[in-house]
């Protein structure tokens, strides 16, 4: 009899030491228990709030996985590099579900097939029309450099504070794509951080714009109301993806894989010709690449790369470059009011940062605060898809100079 | 200068290195020039390429103006008469010849005769827009 209750207490024990319970109440399992409450947070803002609800929903769902005790979804010592490289082999051998699925964001696969998914459910007409649009897409890139400048005055490495600055591109491949590229993995800030940071920030991009939109603009700014932007003919928006293609990536190379994917993607949308690739690459190929990007994405931030303090400066950066890069779309929409002597109403330059179409729908709301009869959206989706070329090659500039 | 043209030219700063003041500030105005300089010759492009499509769809329009007058000449064998003071020139004579010809047809069936008084554009409410374009905007600027 007391060699069965032996056996069982054995038993009971071994299991309880084995348990993800054991750890996560034993030292340091707090750090797995905050980032589990976090995950929560983020499946409360994207299924209650629905901020970005497609991207946060599998990234906080991957955070709670990767922040299981024992349940070795996810493996960051795989990822270390040997000799310069990662071992593809043993990842494959070794690896987890997770690890798998994070061979598309380390290879950069996923970011540029996302782009092309982007491609084909944007529509440039409004920046055909109003190619001045580009310059606000441009001003709003200022965000991204003046980080990069406050990253780099803080004692961030060129790769760390290229990685965090491309945070105020507002784009969330770009900024995967470019901190997968620059850090090595293994250093105090991964990928995991600087995708928590920049998708956080983008959903909520209603909440960050409009008070610096209200203070940086007078009501009669505000009030102006533009002129209907022309049509655009369907040749024009053929020769547009290849033009910006040829143009981009000649100029700047590194951005060819992220610029090219976008235009071949607006290509197939309006040659007219080909609807079951569009079909496939804006529906299935898109919802397949969110998924994996999004579960992997958030299977990296585990509770030690999270929980520290440099992760609280990537944030802190991370919403300065959010406000800096709304700040200066709005200085050049200023300027263009200026110009143009009162045609262009300058909230139209905060949606130089490219969340799309989050960022022009800000633009509509606060111009509609003013006057309820003004439309800006339109409008503002120039300067919004202006914006999303601006930050590939943003991102083709901080990887042509940083090696 | 130097250092603003190196970065050009090569990979000059290494990820695992801390930045210099130097290195920061030519970063910052290579970049920024870099994405404005980009961007500039692509608003140049569309700029140019827009005045030649603008120039070659005022031409187009131009061109067929002059024998589509006689296309008006065309009349149904029926009763039936175009009387349209809203809208008639260019183009939309070929569509009221198509509306009279499709009335002609009518009444030839049932050997009534009917008569077109006018071809107006639709009235939207007073704003231009249709209901699936309100709609849109409905939903595109609905509050958060």
């Amino acid at each position: 009899m007391g060699a069965i209750l032996d056996f069982i207490v054995n038993t009971l024990g071994g299991l309880w030491s084995d348990s993800g319970l054991n750890v996560l109440f034993s030292d340091g399992g707090w750090k797995n228990l905050v980032m589990i409450l976090i995950s929560f947070v983020f499946m409360y803002l994207a299924i209650a709030k629905e901020f970005e609800p497609l991207l946060l929903l599998p990234i906080s769902f991957g955070m709670l996985l990767t922040n299981l005790p024992m349940a070795n979804m996810y493996h960051p010592d795989l990822w270390v590099l040997v000799d310069g490289h990662v071992d593809y082999g043993k990842v494959l051998v070794d690896g987890g579900l997770l690890d798998i699925l994070y061979l598309g964001v380390k290879l950069q696969l996923y970011p540029p097939l996302i782009f092309l998914g982007i491609g084909c459910m944007t529509d440039f007409s409004p920046l055909i029309a109003n190619p001045k649009s580009f310059l606000l897409g441009a001003a709003a890139q200022g965000g991204i450099f003046c980080t990069f400048v406050a990253a780099g005055l803080l004692g961030f490495t060129a790769a760390e504070a290229g990685s965090i600055a491309i945070i105020g591109g507002a784009d969330g491949p770009t900024a995967i794509y470019v901190s997968t590229k620059l850090l090595s993995g293994d250093g105090a800030i991964t990928t995991g951080n600087i995708a928590l940071a920049a998708y956080t920030y983008m959903a909520l991009v209603p909440i960050i714009q409009p008070p610096i939109m209200r203070a940086m603009t007078t009501k009669k700014e505000r009030a102006v109301k533009m002129e209907q932007l022309r049509v655009v003919s369907k040749t024009e928006k053929i020769i547009f993806p290849i033009a910006v293609t040829l143009i981009v990536s000649l100029l700047v190379p590194s951005a060819a894989p992220l610029v090219g994917m976008l235009m071949f993607g607006n290509l197939l949308k309006e040659s007219g010709v080909a609807a079951r690739l569009i079909d496939t690459a804006q529906n299935a190929l898109m919802n397949i690449i969110t998924i994996f990007l999004g579960v992997s994405v958030g299977a990296t931030t585990q509770a030690e790369q999270i929980i520290n303090l440099k992760f609280g400066g990537v944030m802190l950066l991370g919403v300065i470059a959010f406000s800096l890069g709304t700040a200066c779309g709005l200085i050049f929409g200023k300027i263009m009011y200026i110009a143009t002597k009162g045609k262009v109403n300058p909230l139209i330059g905060s949606a130089g940062v490219s969340a799309v179409p989050m960022a022009a729908r800000i633009s509509q709301k606060v111009g509609a605060e003013t006057d309820p009869t003004n439309f800006l959206l339109m409008h503002a989706m120039g300067p919004n898809v202006a914006g999303v070329i601006g930050s590939a090659v943003a991102a083709g500039v901080l990887l042509s100079v940083i090696g | 200068m130097n250092m603003t043209l190196m970065m050009l030219a090569e990979k000059v700063l290494k990820g695992t290195e801390k930045l210099s003041g130097i290195e920061i500030t030519s970063m910052t105005v290579v970049g920024l020039g870099v994405v404005f300089g980009a961007l500039l010759i692509l608003v140049c492009f569309l700029y140019l390429s827009g005045g030649i499509f603008k120039r070659m769809g005022a031409q187009k329009k131009n061109a067929p103006a002059a024998p589509a007058a006689p296309a008006k000449v065309k009349t149904a064998p029926a009763k039936a008469i175009a009387a349209a003071p809203a809208a008639s020139t260019g183009d939309e004579d070929e569509i009221i010849a198509v509306i009279t010809a499709a009335i002609a047809a009518m009444s030839a069936a049932d050997g009534k005769a009917y008569r077109l008084h006018s071809v107006k554009p639709v009235s939207r409410g007073g704003n231009g827009r249709s209901a699936w374009a309100q709609a849109g905007i409905h939903d595109a600027t609905r509050p958060f």
